[in-house]
């Protein structure tokens, strides 16, 4: 029920739900676009910075570092369901 | 252990090069004389005894000469290379914890630890002082790290939970076999499943932690070693549930584990999630909103999602 290959599946369907996400179409209408927070620098302190901020940090940080790998993996993954699944 | 490695070696390179190779000089010319009537006979018949002794001094200044040198380079070329492992271990500790000294102070137990941990998770109540003990260097008496867990109750260890989880397994396989429903797939059904579960958790806490701003020095072993020890209490709920055919022995069993292993991550992980608040509360800014937001997360860590974990562990 929970094994390892489920646990990668649910990793990998979060991660493309952050992926997919669009940046000027969704996010900026409800005010989590990466561009409206103030990157005050990295020498801010790091317990100043509100969990909201993280969170849009740590998405847009998804959106640009996995987006290319993404393809590769679900295109793997989509194959393997269709021909084994 | 680096720097005193390196100071006896740099000196001669800056000033003092003609005077360090004078002792060397002095010295191995009488292991070279011992060496050479065994090594270089042939060369005796054709230089003769007599006037042998000028070459061979000469030789062996020579010689001497090209072993300073050499050794000089032998030495900065050892010492490049030492610096080099110390780079690379220094790096792989920072960003990934797994080097080799970190891992192994883990498993640095003894008997007695062992068995006072396990009293200590399964009853926790009566323990009082909860906080690691800092390891002080000696040279220096500054603080490094902190103690292994052979010397201090409150250091995670990484055999309990290790063994735990190899516990486990075996435990739920050989109940599957009294039942009679063992199957070889079983133990890579359940090592998967007890796997994803781990590492399920880990990540819940890594993106906790993010979320929150905690930086932990306290590496992410540490919490791989603090989420191994809900194992112990899996395996008591498991064993109370084969010996005693009621739910209800097993279900206390159960509840009762599951409160004192709460509790002992409420108190163990205190120390990552509030560092060093009661001892310097000006230089750790952390606003009582925050403070208030970990404590929260650490309770919804050690009970809420501790209890669904175990739930899942002790069912299947």
């Amino acid at each position: 029920m929970f094994g390892l290959g489920r646990l990668f599946y649910v990793i990998l369907l979060l991660v493309n739900s952050i992926a997919v996400l669009s940046e000027d179409r969704f996010l900026a209408r409800i005010g989590w676009s990466s561009a409206q927070i103030d990157n005050s620098g990295f020498g801010a302190p790091s317990d100043a910075v509100s969990v909201k901020t993280r969170l849009i940090n740590l998405m847009s940080a998804v959106r640009t570092l996995m987006r290319i790998p993404l393809i590769g993996i679900n295109t793997v993954i989509i194959l393997y369901e269709v021909v084994l699944g | 252990m680096y720097q005193q490695q390196h100071n006896p070696a740099s000196p001669p390179l800056h000033h003092p090069v003609p005077q360090h190779p004078i002792p060397p000089m002095r010295s191995p010319p009488p292991l070279q004389q011992q060496g050479r009537p065994v090594n270089s006979n042939p060369y005796l018949p054709q230089g003769g005894a007599a006037s042998g002794y000028a070459p061979d001094n000469a030789g062996n200044g020579y010689n001497l000469f090209n072993d300073t040198t050499a050794q000089v380079g032998l030495q900065v070329g050892r010492n490049a290379v030492l610096a080099g492992q110390e780079y690379v271990e220094q790096n792989f500790g920072r960003f990934m914890s797994l080097s080799m000294p970190t891992l192994r102070s883990y498993f640095n137990v003894s008997n007695g630890y062992v068995g006072s941990k396990l009293l200590l998770v399964l009853f926790p109540w009566r323990h009082k002082l909860w906080s690691r003990q800092p390891k002080r260097s000696e040279v220096s008496g500054s603080v490094e790290g902190f103690m292994p867990p052979r010397e201090d109750i409150n250091a995670p260890d990484m055999y309990i939970p290790v063994m735990a989880f190899t516990t486990y397994i075996l435990l739920s396989s050989i109940l599957a076999g009294i039942k009679g429903v063992f199957h070889p797939e079983i133990l890579g059904y359940i090592s998967s499943v007890a796997f994803a579960i781990v590492i399920f958790e880990i990540l819940g806490l890594r993106l906790g932690c993010y979320l929150l701003g905690i930086s932990n020095d306290s590496q992410l072993l540490d919490l791989v070693a603090y989420s191994g020890y809900k194992f112990i209490g899996v395996i008591l709920t498991m064993i109370a549930g084969a010996l005693v055919s009621g739910y209800f022995v097993k279900y206390s069993v159960f509840l009762y584990t599951f409160a004192a292993n709460a509790f002992f991550l409420l108190r163990s992980l205190r120390y990552v999630v509030l560092p060093e608040s009661p001892v310097n509360p000006s230089s750790m800014n952390t606003t009582s909103r925050q403070r208030q937001r970990r404590i929260q997360f650490l309770f919804a860590y050690s009970f809420v999602c501790q209890f669904v974990l175990m739930w899942m562990l002790a069912k299947s």
